[in-house]
């Protein structure tokens, strides 16, 4: 199921006034042409999304197969307890056009599996990982490096978040660093862990798309919200990864 | 050999934040962590199996490479390495 917002008011550039002081003319113009996959819309997918969408990015499209469920509410910001039982892409979708009518977004309903990844990345500049597991990141990344896209990875559990940024042909790959596919449990999680890491993920996308800063290439970004410390790990490609080395 | 440990969520909170190992016994991956489970037990039962099988998914990276994709627990250890020990994190 797909739906999109048609209707797009003019882009007025001075909503963007606070940013662009920062990003220039020439960045606020790059997020506004470009098209952003965000893979997920649940604890980090809506936070990205929202910081995207505020930011004037220019395409949106949200991709998830769930619904909206009362256990979500503590960290999932864009829904309400009337969305419960409501295709959370699409719910995500109709809240981020009266957050910002001025940019398109659009919600699919859809399992992310080897077949649906490529219509959903076929016209798309960078890949938002807000995935809950790791099936679906490997997938993600198979189709990132292929289509040589940008991967901005994040992932939680209860205080403790990652992110890392995931450059074709600058980075190593999401399997040069992880392993297998961690069963799904129910993961302790708290909202605000989301919206450090979810956070870190939009800057990083606003980074990669405009030029500006130092993306986390070759780095990943440890979040212990227990302590209040964030630390980040030097990373290294492996030259004989399956996806993106000699195999 | 100084070897420097790194640990994060879960194992920083039974060993602390870093720490350097100067001269351990092993030469490997696998005797610095036996060394560690030695000293800090908690961590022995958090990483390994009651058969002494590192569990499943944790992430031990030796200057930002993830040991499975190295020799795995036989990966030798040299002068200088920094050794990061981290849970899976999955969720999103």
């Amino acid at each position: 199921m797909v739906r999109r917002n048609e209707t797009m008011a003019e882009y007025n550039i001075d909503r963007y006034q606070r940013q662009i002081t920062l990003l220039g003319d020439e960045g606020q113009e790059r997020l506004r042409r470009a098209r952003v996959l965000v893979a997920g819309v649940g604890g980090l997918g809506t936070i990205v999304a929202a910081d995207l969408a505020a930011a004037g990015m220019g395409f949106l499209r949200l991709a998830d197969n769930d619904r909206v469920e009362l256990s979500n509410l503590n960290r999932q910001l864009l829904f309400r307890p009337d969305d419960i039982g409501r295709e959370k892409s699409l719910a995500a979708m109709e809240r981020l056009r009266i957050l910002n009518p001025e940019i398109q977004v659009e919600g699919i309903h859809q399992t992310i599996d080897n077949e649906t990844i490529h219509e959903l990345v076929k016209d798309i500049d960078l890949i938002v990982d807000a995935m809950d597991n790791f099936a679906a990141r490997f997938i993600l990344n198979k189709a990132a490096f292929s289509r040589r896209l940008p991967l901005i990875h994040g992932a939680v559990r209860g205080f403790f978040g990652q992110a890392t940024t995931l450059i074709p042909e600058k980075t190593g790959c999401l399997q040069c660093f992880f392993t297998g596919n961690p069963p799904r449990e129910i993961i302790p999680i708290l909202g605000a862990t989301c919206g450090v890491i979810g956070s870190v993920q939009a800057t990083e996308t606003i980074k990669v798309l405009t030029g500006r800063g130092e993306p986390l290439a070759n780095r990943l970004f440890f979040w212990d919200g227990r302590t209040g410390e964030g630390t980040v790990i030097d990373t290294k490609r492996n030259p004989r990864c399956i996806i993106c080395g000699s195999g | 050999m100084k070897i420097t440990v790194r640990a994060f969520a879960d194992y920083r909170e039974i060993i602390g934040k870093e720490m350097e190992l100067i001269d351990p016994e092993g030469k490997t991956i696998r005797e610095l962590l036996a060394e560690l489970g030695d000293r800090y037990p908690k961590l022995r039962s958090e990483m390994f199996t009651p058969a002494g099988e590192l569990k499943e998914f944790i992430n031990i990276f030796i200057n930002g490479r993830n040991i499975a994709f190295l020799n795995d627990m036989a990966t030798p250890l040299a002068d200088g390495d920094i050794v990061a020990l981290f849970p899976p994190v999955a969720g999103g």
